[in-house]
C-alpha cells in the first residue's frame, strides 16, 4: 500500500491548485506592494476625485444635520412618526446601519479564526466601514430620545438618589450593552491591527504627519516581542468579536420578536437578522471596495477572488434571509391565528405591497443571479447587485417596522406611515456621514493592511520557482 | 483495490462492531414487535422518537457531506466516507418511516375527523394537516433525500474509480442547490412529524433547531468513528490531532448553534407569553420535565461547552471521545423531551420512560449502525481522487 505524498504532481491536486487562485496578483514583492498602499496615503497631491467625492459626502451631511438642527428647535413631530406606527424611520435606518457593519467584524474575526487568506486585503477598510456605520447607527437611537444630551442619563443604569433603574427585561436596553460592547470591541480591533502599519508611516512620511503617525503608532519598533503580543492581542480580539457577529443583531431582533405584535414576534428572527445582517454588510464592502481598486488601481490587491467570494457569501445569506420570507409567510397561515394570518396577507397585498413586491424582488428574486460563475466575475454587475441588496436590506426592515404596526389589533387604530422630509433628511444626512468618515480614511490611513498583506506574497510562502531569493 | 481499501484489520475492527450492532438491533426490533401487541400506542410513540433521531443522522449525514463539497476544508475529506455511510442509511429510513405512517392515527390528532370537527383552529389548518398530503409530502421528502443521496454518493465512488473530474465539479454544484432543498425539505418534515404532534402550536425556528440538532450529531459520529479508525493504518498515518482539532472545532460551533437556536425560541416565547405558544414549554418544564430541560441545559451545552473550549481536549483522542458521547446520548434525550411531552393530550404534564422507549432506540440504532459499518467496510475509507486529498493530508502534518 503506497500513500501519496504531499506535492507529488499528481492530476487530482493539479484540479485543486487551479481552482485556488491567487489571493494576490501581479507579481508583487515587498518594496512594490507597501510603496503602492502607502504611497496612497502619504502622497502630497490629493486626487481631484477625491475632493469631488468628499465634497458631495460633506453636503450630504450637511443636509443630515439640518435636518437634527430642526429636530431639536422643533421635537420630534417633524418626523412621520405617530399612533399606531412609533417606530419609524429611526429603527429602520438603525437597523441598517447596525446590520452593514457586520461584515467587518465577520471577516475580521470569524475568517481570521479559520485562517482565510482572502480576508487581509479587504479587512482593514471593512473594520473601518464597521466603525463608521455603528456610528451611524447609533445617531438614531440617541436622537429618538428628544433630548440627546439627556440620552447618556436615561439610557445607562447607575446607582441614583430617585432609585430609577432602566427595564432590565427590555431588549432595548440589552442594546445599548450589546451595541456598545460591538463599538469598543471594533475599535479595538481596529486601532490594535493599524499599529504595525501606523509604525511603517511613521518611518516613510515626512514632516508634521511622521509626528502624528508616531504617536499612533505607540512606540512600534516592530521587534519580536512586539509581534508576538501583536499576533496575541489579535487572536484575543477575534475571539471576543466573534460572538458579537451573533450577538449583536440576535439583541436587534428582539427589539422586536419579544414583543407580540404579529409580523414581530417570530422565533426565526434571530437567526434570519444575523443572516441578513451579514448579507447586507458583504454588500456594502462591495459598494465600495468596487470604485476603490478601480480608482486607486487596487486590483492587484483586491482581486476577482476576493469579489467573488463576497458574492458567494452574499448568495448564502441572501438564501437565508429568503428561507427567513418563506418560513414567516408559511407559519403565518399554518398558524391558523386571524391577527398572523391577516398580518402576512397585509404585508403582501395591502397598502404597503409595492414595498414587500421590492423586497422579495431585491432579496429573494436577484441574488439567484449570483449562482451563475459568469455573472459572479462581472464587476459591474457585481457593483449593481450590491446597490440592490443594500436597497433590499433597507425595505426589509421598513417592511418589518411599518406593515406590522400601521394595522392594530383593532380596525379603528389602523393607519398609514408617510415619511417627512426631515425624516428622509436624515437618513441621507447617516449616507453622508458615512461617506465622509470613509473618504477621510482613505485619505490619511492605510485601507489595507499592508503588514498582512507581506505574509502572503508568494515570496513569503515558498520559494519562487525558478529559485531566486526571496525579494526584500 | 485502491490505496484506501479497509486492510484485514480494519475489516475484522469494522466487522465486530457490525455484529455487535446487528444483535442488538435485532432484539431491539423483536422488543419492539413484542412491545407493539402490548401496548401499540406506545409502540408507535417510542419508535417516533428513535425514527427522528436515527433519521437526523442519515439526512445530516447528506447534509453535511454536501456542505464539504461546497466549502471544501481538510475536515470534511476526512470524515467524507463517514458521513456518506451515515446518509447511505436513508432508503432504510424510508423503511423505518413505515411505522409512523401506520400509526399517524394513534400519533397525531389532527387525523380524527372528530376532534377537526370540535376544533375551528385545525379546521383551517386541514389544507395541510390531512392525512393525504401528509403521504404525498412524505413521498416528495423522500423522493428529493434519496435522489440527492443517489448523486452525492454516486458521484463520490464514481471519483474513486475513475478520476476527480467530472465528478467533483458535479459535486460541487449539485451539493450547493442540495443543501437548499435540504434546510426547506428538513423545515417542512420536522413540522409535519413533530411540530403537529401539538397541532395548535407553533414556531418558525422549528426547522433550524432541527438543524442544528442534526449537526451535533453528525460531528459526534464522526469524531467516535473516526478516533475509533485511528487505531490502525492507513488511518492512522493520515488523521492528525490537526484534523481532530477541526472536527472539535466544528463539533463546538454546532453545540453553540443548538445552544442559540433554542435559547433564541425559548426567550422569545417566553417572553411574549401567549397562550397558543407556552403550553409548549409548560409541558417541557413541569411534572418531571424540568430535570430533563435543565440536564439538556447543563450536559448538551455548559458543560461540553466548557470542555470543548479546551485546545487539548479536541485534538486528543481519549480525552474527545467522552465528551462527544455525552453529546451523542444528550442529542437522544433532547429529541425524546420534543417529541414525548406531547403525549400527554392536554393532561396535565408528566415525565416518565416506558421500556419501549429503550428497545425503539436499540432496534433502530442497532439497525443503523450495522448498515453504517457495512458500508463504511465496502469502500476506500478516504476518497482516493479527491482533488483536496493531497492539501487535506498536507495540512495535518504542519502547523
Amino acid at each position: 500500500m503506497e500513500l501519496t505524498q504531499p506535492h507529488s504532481h499528481n492530476p487530482a491536486s493539479e484540479i485543486a491548485r487551479q481552482k485556488r487562485a491567487e489571493v494576490v496578483g501581479g507579481g508583487h514583492s515587498f518594496g512594490s506592494m507597501t510603496d503602492k498602499i502607502a504611497a496612497i496615503v502619504l502622497t502630497s497631491k490629493t486626487p481631484i476625485g477625491w475632493f469631488a467625492g468628499f465634497g458631495l459626502a460633506f453636503t450630504l451631511m450637511a443636509l443630515g444635520l439640518g435636518s437634527i438642527g430642526a429636530l431639536l428647535f422643533l421635537g420630534t413631530g417633524v418626523w412621520g412618526v405617530n399612533v399606531p406606527v412609533g417606530w419609524g424611520f429611526a429603527i429602520i435606518n438603525f437597523v441598517w446601519w447596525i446590520g452593514i457593519g457586520h461584515a467587518g467584524t465577520l471577516i475580521s474575526a470569524i475568517l481570521l479564526l479559520l485562517r482565510q487568506q482572502w480576508r487581509m486585503s479587504i479587512s482593514r477598510f471593512a473594520e473601518a466601514m464597521t466603525l463608521f456605520a455603528v456610528a451611524c447607527a447609533l445617531l438614531f437611537p440617541i436622537l429618538h430620545t428628544g433630548r440627546p444630551w439627556l440620552a447618556a442619563y436615561w439610557l445607562l443604569p447607575y446607582p441614583n438618589t430617585m432609585a430609577l433603574m432602566p427595564q432590565f427585561r427590555s431588549p432595548l436596553l440589552w442594546d445599548v450593552f450589546a451595541v456598545s460592547t460591538y463599538g469598543t470591541v471594533s475599535l479595538l480591533f481596529w486601532y490594535v491591527g493599524l499599529i504595525p502599519d501606523f509604525g511603517n508611516l511613521r518611518d516613510k512620511a515626512k514632516g508634521f504627519a511622521r509626528y502624528i503617525y508616531g504617536f499612533l503608532s505607540l512606540g512600534w519598533r516592530g521587534s519580536a516581542i512586539h509581534w508576538h503580543r501583536y499576533e496575541t492581542a489579535s487572536l484575543l480580539l477575534a475571539g471576543l468579536a466573534t460572538p458579537l457577529v451573533l450577538s449583536v443583531h440576535t439583541v436587534v431582533s428582539f427589539d422586536f420578536s419579544v414583543s407580540v405584535i404579529p409580523g414581530w414576534h417570530a422565533t426565526i428572527f434571530p437567526p434570519y437578522f444575523v443572516a441578513g445582517a451579514i448579507y447586507s454588510g458583504f454588500a456594502m464592502v462591495l459598494t465600495i471596495a468596487i470604485p476603490l481598486r478601480k480608482f486607486y488601481g487596487l486590483e492587484d490587491f483586491i482581486t476577482m477572488r476576493h469579489l467573488q467570494n463576497m458574492a458567494k457569501v452574499m448568495l448564502a445569506t441572501g438564501l437565508i434571509v429568503a428561507y427567513g420570507y418563506a418560513m414567516e409567510a408559511f407559519y403565518g397561515w399554518y398558524s391558523a391565528n386571524q391577527y398572523e394570518r391577516y398580518m402576512i396577507w397585509n404585508r403582501m397585498t395591502g397598502p404597503y405591497w409595492w414595498a414587500y413586491a421590492a423586497l422579495i424582488f431585491c432579496n429573494g428574486l436577484m441574488p439567484q443571479t449570483l449562482w451563475f460563475k459568469k455573472l459572479r466575475s462581472n464587476v459591474s454587475f457585481l457593483f449593481f447587485m450590491s446597490i440592490i441588496v443594500n436597497i433590499g436590506m433597507w425595505l426589509e426592515r421598513f417592511v418589518i417596522v411599518v406593515t406590522s404596526l400601521h394595522r392594530d389589533f383593532l380596525p379603528s387604530s389602523w393607519g398609514m406611515y408617510v415619511p417627512t422630509v426631515f425624516d428622509w433628511a436624515l437618513f441621507v444626512g447617516t449616507i453622508g456621514l458615512f461617506s465622509t468618515l470613509l473618504f477621510l480614511f482613505i485619505r490619511f490611513l492605510p485601507m489595507i493592511a499592508i503588514f498582512e498583506m507581506r505574509t502572503i506574497l508568494p515570496a513569503t510562502k515558498e520559494p519562487s520557482p525558478e529559485g531566486t531569493a526571496v525579494q526584500s | 483495490m485502491t490505496a484506501y481499501t479497509p486492510t484485514p484489520e480494519v475489516a475484522a475492527y469494522l466487522d465486530s462492531k457490525r455484529q455487535r450492532a446487528l444483535i442488538i438491533g435485532v432484539l431491539g426490533l423483536a422488543a419492539c414487535a413484542a412491545g407493539f401487541f402490548m401496548d401499540s400506542a406506545q409502540f408507535y410513540r417510542s419508535w417516533l422518537v428513535a425514527f427522528i433521531f436515527w433519521f437526523g443522522i442519515a439526512l445530516g449525514g447528506l447534509a453535511i457531506t454536501m456542505l464539504n463539497h461546497v466549502t471544501g476544508g481538510a475536515w470534511g475529506v476526512m470524515a467524507r466516507r463517514i458521513t456518506e455511510s451515515a446518509a447511505g442509511n436513508l432508503p432504510l429510513m424510508a423503511v423505518f418511516f413505515l411505522p409512523v405512517v401506520f400509526g399517524m392515527q394513534s400519533l397525531y390528532e389532527w387525523t380524527h375527523a372528530d376532534v377537526v370537527a370540535k376544533d375551528p383552529i385545525l379546521q383551517q389548518k386541514a389544507p395541510y394537516l390531512n392525512t393525504t398530503f401528509f403521504y404525498i409530502r412524505a413521498a416528495i421528502y423522500f423522493g428529493i433525500w434519496l435522489f440527492l443521496l443517489r448523486l452525492v454518493r454516486g458521484w463520490s465512488l464514481a471519483q474513486d474509480r475513475e478520476g476527480a473530474e467530472p465528478y467533483h465539479t458535479r459535486l460541487q454544484r449539485v451539493s450547493a442547490g442540495g443543501l437548499l432543498l435540504y434546510v426547506l425539505t428538513l423545515s417542512f418534515a420536522s413540522t409535519d412529524w413533530l411540530m403537529s404532534l401539538e397541532p395548535h402550536w407553533f414556531s418558525t425556528i422549528y426547522g433550524i433547531m432541527m438543524l442544528g440538532s442534526q449537526g451535533v450529531t453528525v460531528f459526534a459520529l464522526i469524531i467516535l468513528t473516526l478516533t475509533g479508525l485511528l487505531r490502525f493504518k492507513p488511518i492512522s498515518e493520515i488523521v492528525t490531532s490537526v484534523h481532530l482539532h477541526d472536527l472539535g472545532k466544528l463539533q463546538f460551533a454546532f453545540v453553540m448553534l443548538w445552544a442559540y437556536f433554542n435559547f433564541s425560541q425559548y426567550l422569545i416565547i417566553w417572553s411574549g407569553n401567549l397562550a397558543e405558544e407556552v403550553p409548549w414549554y409548560v409541558n417541557r418544564t413541569q411534572g418531571g420535565w424540568q430535570i430533563i430541560a435543565v440536564g439538556l441545559l447543563f450536559l448538551n451545552f455548559i458543560v461540553p461547552f466548557a470542555v470543548l473550549l479546551s485546545r487539548n481536549v479536541k485534538r486528543n483522542p481519549g480525552r474527545v471521545r467522552p465528551v462527544v458521547t455525552l453529546l451523542f446520548v444528550m442529542q437522544i434525550i433532547y429529541i425524546f423531551w420534543l417529541a414525548a411531552p406531547a403525549f400527554s393530550h392536554g393532561g396535565p404534564p408528566h415525565f416518565s420512560v416506558h421500556w419501549l422507549d429503550l428497545a425503539a432506540q436499540l432496534g433502530v440504532g442497532g439497525i443503523f449502525m450495522w448498515m453504517f459499518y457495512s458500508q463504511l467496510k465496502s469502500q476506500p475509507l478516504l476518497p482516493q481522487h479527491e482533488p483536496y486529498l493531497e492539501e487535506a493530508i498536507h495540512h495535518g502534518r504542519h502547523h
